[in-house]
């Protein structure tokens, strides 16, 4: 806690900070005030709270604040415009979308492949190896998950889905293991190596559904052995948390247990130091005596594991069924939330939480407004991870050895 | 620049080992764009491709079924073998009415087939550009797909528009269209690259995905610019003025359009400009090495720019040759279902990005899809849909093989094992 | 005292593609010694010291500590042994804390799996009192200066159980200050027990530090002596092999007009630090200019600044008449300026490219190489042809890429592209890193040529012998300021001391 504690007092509270991210907030606050419960009427209450927003983005930009002066001013242009559509909308359609315990719950749900693509990819970038196979391992899992446990769903009954998630994890980890012997062993580039990944799991994934399950399909009857909901009974009847947290699947609460145990591994054991070392400057970790190579070997394939069990939640937690290219660019999002939340597991969360919200939206929106809102919606995460990789919100940066295969004398 | 760059480090220590690197051969150069320079030899490439087909074949022979029948079908589907079949013909000069002699037969099933394959390779060539080109200036561009769907978006825009102009002058604006919105969308990660140094893998994967739910949103149920049809997602027709020329085959019947000499008009441009001209030298410097080029006074920053703009140029240009060729409207379901710049990324890596090799490998993926799909394919034989997957999986392990330098990797072996 | 060395390499040799790098060398180590390692670039220093530290096998030849034979394949072994090293480039993670780096793979550990921040904390800070090396655990080590990293460096190596030390040319980055205080640890160090190996090819420091001293010359031990009663001359006699030529031939010359001129510049550097601060000078034509300093003291943002490479945050350069303060490096170019930059494979060179293409690179953009936009490759292989004859390249035609060519010819070929875009004012940056004797004096030699036919040179170097005897007039930086003019008549003393930034008011008082 001392450390966490040193990088707050690191961060120097000037005044020209505090006014910049309580412009962020402010902006945020200016949209909110539309949205139900409260469902303000006024277009002047945006308005005035986003200009309250932007003019302490531009102080604090002036101050040298860049980043949160730049994010401030951001946060309240988006206030003023999105609360003023707000208005725009009728109160009935707000409230048909705006169901907030729905929306979280969902969000939860959206969030979740993401978060386990994503944690699986910050093992691996943490090693300093790229990863943008996390959609391929994603769509692994998925179709391995699925197929374990309704091959095994005859003699493990309502078990099944435990083999369904090793099996995916597996056949995530032989994913993983060619990257790995590509990108270390061969030192190929490592994006050419995980784009041939996407493909091989696309085209694999695709034709082994067909070949097995194509006329019909997967069967039914998996959401009898699919992963189980967590019943929480005694939150159920509890006013907003209930819906919320009452019957999340148990991915997610698993998913809750990899980021704390993600954070606690990178940050505070050496196995994490050494992990971290071998990303930034691996000729240094070996001069000490760390096998590089090692290292690489096992957090690349840990990643395909990780980002595996993500895609069996997909496919045996969330929808229950299989179909030929199910992630559509999930795995992508989650690539995003890594670089977004900078290769840090909280950070990295709260965006995965963050793309969740807007796919939860993306949702639920044509239910009122029409399909072409909701699909317009969907382009937000990637929008926003553009901007994040401009710098608006401060510059992505990731473990400096990145993507330069390691040459070992 | 933080971190440590192992083969930098060698270059500028005091060491002996650095010393000899230079007389070693190619000294390792960080950017993988030296890789793959020039036309070093066409051993990799087919290496790659036969080793590809191989455990293609594998697996197909995994899941039952008879990879040489099955391979042997697409074969035929692809219509190459029409060039195996020389004979005494009569051929219709295009756009007149005169007959000539020809050796082919230039009405047959195998030339329909030869028709669609060059169809479809026609795109693959300029989205091949659109990698080869930056890949040159040092530049990873996986954003092909995103540049090519900006786009056909503008083609269909301005093809649907502005009925009654000049058929040339119609074709040539959608094309332009077509090209300059490319170049755009694929400016923004140039400029990207150029100022913040924003790494233009990431940025053009979001740009492909922004591109896409856009498209999807433009052309989808209630989008602005969804056709007359309401419950239909798809665009209107363009206008027939606005339709390439068809030169073989029946325009009804998806005859080949003149945009394939078009793709093949660019391919000779890429070389020119990357060869014997200036913007080339400079590409070609900051691809091998910026820093060296910054010394001299080149801008690594507007070659960037220029590197990636002239890649969207090319494969905005390849989605308009589609509109105007073939296709004529785009729905959503087509946005969703594109990965034609993903096969131009596989035939840019197997072409080594040189002209004639992203020419060659082009033609090689467009058989490949044309041959595997449904429209060729025997059911009987293999199932469209497993072709398909078939197909998506031979062009990741051309990728993966690629990679290896399966050439370099001979040469490697012989001389270990000559000694 | 006849004790049994410490440690002891027999017939150590190490052979890479085309170069025998260590030919049956032998060397040893007495307990408590420091014992010098001495030779020119390229001699086999590193090679050996890589070989004990683990990060090379031998191909010949056998390792023995206290008498027994040991096997070093790896740095871990070489680690368990006793061995550590501190490299010329630091091994350091610039994003993680000193405790951080010190500890690691050898890190203290709480409940089993937790890593021990506080324990690894103190026991830095034991280490840290006593041995003398002063350093926060907690900073960040991309914050700290050349001096403390150093430190930090050693401190690893002592963390894991070092008795025997070897250090990579560990001046190389130090002002001589701080090399001062680095020497006064290393007589700590050795007044509790360890062994030093100390690699240089500095000879007033190995004088002062060693005691013993072995001298290597193209891989093959020349001899091993007491350092006491040797003189620099002898040294360098071993070093090299024949009397050094420390001065090159030069005849006097009239120096006309300033074709180069600085007027209070200063420039930041890539941390935001002034690297350059209200500095003036001026070049004439037909002098050589020499500016002699440690490494990173201003000179590199100086002539990144000079030739468009950097911006200038105040101040005015010009360039033959030309105001090119806030031009860009083709317009500086343009104006009449020649840059040999000072790493020939990052910056001055494309290796990929052919010697043609190299030749071009500024050349490229006018006729007669270049017509609208359209290469003339025809001419430029003609230019390519006479510019290898002129300046006598050797290894390659000008279709054979620049990766090819040994240092010394990848050299001439930087510098005839240079040189024959007829500089009004020529800027030569450690114009001689890593280049052996011969191509050394062809390069001095061309130098000179240029001078008197006069252009204006500005010489940056971290040699002092080659500033010596190449200027016509020495500046001395420190810090991103001048601190004083020298003839080059100067001492080495004089400017060495004037480069810790003393002068010679301080030196009386």
């Amino acid at each position: 806690m001392t450390a966490f504690a040193g990088r707050l007092s690191d961060a120097r509270w000037t005044a020209a900070r505090s006014v910049g991210i309580a412009g962020i907030i402010l902006g945020t606050i200016a949209f909110w005030l539309a949205l139900p419960p409260l469902t303000s009427r006024t277009e002047l209450l945006p308005i005035a709270i986003g200009i309250v927003a932007i003019a302490a983005g531009i102080w604090s930009w002036s101050r040298d604040e860049r980043r949160i002066g730049g994010g401030a001013a951001m946060a309240g242009l988006l206030g003023i415009l999105l609360g003023v559509a707000a208005n725009q909308s009728s109160v009935e359609n707000l409230d048909q979308v705006v169901v907030w315990s729905a929306l979280l719950a969902a969000t939860l749900r959206y969030a979740t492949p993401l978060t386990y693509a994503a944690i699986g990819g910050l093992y691996c970038e943490r090693a300093g190896v790229i990863n943008v196979a996390l959609e391929g391992m994603l769509l692994t899992g998925a179709y391995f998950g699925i197929f374990g446990a309704i091959e095994s769903s005859s003699w493990a009954g309502k078990w099944a889905w435990v083999v369904g998630i090793l099996f995916a994890a597996a056949a995530g980890m032989a994913m993983a293991t060619v990257h790995a012997v590509w990108a270390i062993h061969f030192k190929v580039d490592q994006i050419i190596s995980g784009t041939a990944i996407n493909f091989l799991a696309l085209g694999i994934t695709g034709y082994l559904f067909i070949n097995r399950y194509g006329d019909t399909g997967t069967p039914g009857d998996v959401p009898d052995y699919g992963i189980p909901d967590v019943h929480l009974h005694f939150l159920q009847d509890w006013y907003f948390i209930g819906p919320i947290f009452g019957q999340l699947n148990l991915m997610i609460w698993l998913s809750f247990v990899l980021l704390i145990g993600t954070y606690i591994f990178v940050f505070r054991t050496p196995y994490g130091l050494r992990l971290r070392s071998v990303g930034e400057h691996p000729r240094a970790a070996d001069t000490v005596g760390i096998s590089v190579y090692r290292v690489r070997y096992i957090a690349v394939i840990a990643s395909g594991g990780i980002a595996a069990m993500g895609g069996a939640y997909l496919s045996l937690g969330f929808v229950h069924s299989f179909n030929e290219n199910m992630t559509a660019g999930t795995g992508f999002i989650g690539l995003a939330a890594l670089v977004f939340g900078k290769w840090r597991p909280f950070p990295t969360y709260a965006a995965a939480l963050l793309f969740g919200f807007s796919s939860a939206l993306a949702d639920r929106l044509p239910t009122a407004y029409g399909n072409q809102w909701g699909t317009l919606f969907q382009a937000l995460p990637y929008l926003l991870t553009l901007i994040a990789v401009a710098g608006v919100i401060g510059r992505s940066i990731g473990p400096a050895a990145a993507g330069r295969p390691y040459v070992k004398q | 620049m933080s971190g440590a760059d192992d083969n930098v480090e060698l270059a500028s220590s005091q060491d002996d080992v650095s010393q000899l690197e230079g007389t070693l051969g190619p000294a390792p150069s960080t950017h993988f764009a030296s890789r793959f320079d020039g036309f070093t030899g066409i051993i990799a490439p087919v290496l790659t491709t036969i080793l590809a087909f191989l455990v293609g074949g594998l697996v197909v022979a995994l899941t039952g079924k008879n990879p040489i029948k099955v391979y042997h079908a697409v074969w035929n589907g692809t219509g190459l073998n029409w060039f195996f079949h020389v004979g005494s013909y009569t051929a219709r000069i295009p756009f007149t009415t005169a007959h000539m002699w020809f050796p082919w037969d230039t009405a047959s099933i195998a030339a329909q087939n030869l028709q669609q394959t060059l169809l479809i390779t026609t795109p693959i060539i300029l989205t091949g550009l659109a990698v080869a080109f930056p890949f040159r200036c040092g530049l990873f561009n996986i954003g092909g797909q995103g540049q090519y769907l900006v786009g056909t978006i503008f083609a269909v825009w301005l093809g649907t528009s502005f009925s009654g102009l000049n058929p040339f002058l119609h074709v040539l604006l959608v094309l332009l269209a077509g090209a300059v919105a490319g170049a755009f969308y694929a400016g923004i990660a140039g400029i990207l690259k150029a100022t913040v140094g924003a790494h233009e893998v990431i940025s053009t994967i979001m740009l492909n995905w922004i591109a896409v739910w856009v498209g999807a949103y433009l052309f989808g149920q209630g989008g602005p610019l969804q056709g007359s049809q309401p419950a239909i997602p798809i665009s209107n027709d363009i206008v027939e003025g606005a339709k390439l020329p068809v030169f073989w085959g029946l325009k009804l019947l998806q005859g080949l359009s003149v945009g394939i000499f078009i793709a093949i008009a660019m391919l000779v441009v890429y070389w020119i400009v990357i060869n014997r001209t200036t913007l080339g030298y400079e590409v070609r410097a900051v691809g091998f090495n910026p820093e060296s080029a910054r010394y001299s006074g080149i801008s690594v920053a507007r070659n960037y720019f220029l590197a990636m703009a002239i890649a969207g140029g090319f494969a905005g240009l390849g989605g308009a040759l589609d509109i105007t060729g073939w296709q004529y409207r785009i729905g959503e379901n087509d946005i969703h279902a594109s990965t034609i710049g993903f096969i131009g990324l596989a035939a840019a890596l197997l072409g080594r990005n040189t002209a004639l090799g992203v020419g060659l490998a082009s033609l090689l993926f467009g058989a490949l899809i044309n041959g595997t799909s449904g429209r060729q394919l025997d059911p009987s034989i293999f199932r469209p849909d497993l072709a398909g997957n078939l197909t998506t999986i031979i062009q990741g392990l051309v990728i993966l093989f690629v990679g290896l330098n399966l050439g370099g990797l001979l040469i490697w072996l012989r001389k270990r094992f000559s000694t | 005292m006849a004790e049994a060395p410490l440690l002891e390499l027999r017939g150590i040799t190490k052979r890479f593609p085309g170069v025998l790098a260590n030919d049956k060398v032998n060397f040893d180590l007495r307990s408590g010694e420091v014992h010098a390692l001495l030779g020119e670039n390229g001699a086999g220093k590193s090679t050996l010291m890589n070989i004990l530290y683990g990060l090379y096998t031998p191909d010949e030849g056998e390792i023995l500590l206290r008498g027994k034979p040991i096997e070093l394949g790896s740095t871990r072994a070489a680690i368990e042994h006793g061995i550590g090293m501190v490299h010329q480039h630091f091994m350091l993670i610039p994003v993680m804390s000193v405790a951080e780096n010190i500890v690691l793979a050898t890190e203290p550990r709480r409940r089993g799996v937790l890593l021990d921040y506080d324990a690894a904390r103190k026991r830095v800070r034991e280490l840290s009192d006593r041995y003398g090396l002063i350093v926060d655990p907690d900073a960040r080590v991309d914050h700290i200066t050349v001096g403390q990293q150093q430190r930090v460096e050693i401190l690893k190596a002592l963390f894991r159980g070092a008795e025997i030390l070897i250090l990579d040319e560990p001046t190389a980055v130090l002002t001589p200050q701080e090399a001062k205080e680095l020497f006064e640890i290393l007589r700590s160090l050795k007044a509790q027990g360890k062994s030093i190996i100390f690699i240089s090819h500095k000879l007033n420091e190995v004088l002062e530090i060693a005691d013993r001293v072995t001298t290597l010359r193209r891989g093959v031990v020349v001899d091993t002596i007491a350092a006491e009663g040797a003189t620099e001359e002898s040294l360098a006699r071993m070093m090299v092999g024949r009397e050094v030529l420390l001065r090159v031939d030069k005849k006097a010359t009239h120096p006309g007009d300033p074709l180069l001129q600085v007027e209070n510049l200063t420039v930041i550097d890539d941390r935001g630090l002034q690297a350059v601060s209200d500095l003036s000078l001026s070049v004439r034509g037909g002098e050589i200019l020499g500016i002699a300093g440690v490494d990173a003291n201003g000179q590199s943002e100086l002539i990144d600044a000079i030739a468009g490479l950097r911006p200038v945050k105040a101040g005015r350069i010009t360039v033959d008449g030309t105001d090119v303060t806030h031009s860009r490096a083709k317009d500086t170019l343009d104006a009449g300026l020649g840059h040999i930059p000072e790493d020939r494979h990052r910056r001055g060179l494309v290796l990929a490219f052919t010697l043609s293409e190299n030749l071009a690179l500024h050349a490229y953009r006018k006729p007669p190489m270049s017509l609208r936009g359209f290469l003339n490759l025809r001419a430029m292989l003609g230019r390519a042809r006479r510019l290898l004859k002129e300046f006598d390249v050797r290894g390659g035609q000008p279709t054979t890429p620049a990766a090819a060519l040994s240092g010394g010819n990848q050299q001439k070929v930087v510098l005839a592209r240079e040189i024959d875009g007829d500089p009004k004012v020529l800027i030569a940056a450690q114009p001689t890193r890593g280049l052996d004797v011969g191509a050394i004096e062809f390069v001095h030699r061309r130098l000179v040529e240029q001078r008197d036919a006069g252009r204006a040179i500005l010489l940056v170097s971290l040699e002092l012998e080659e500033i010596l005897s190449l200027s016509d007039r020495i500046l001395v930086i420190y810090e991103g300021r001048l601190v004083g003019e020298f003839p080059p008549t100067a001492t080495e003393e004089e400017l060495g001391f004037a480069m810790t930034g003393g002068t010679r008011e301080e030196a009386v008082a």
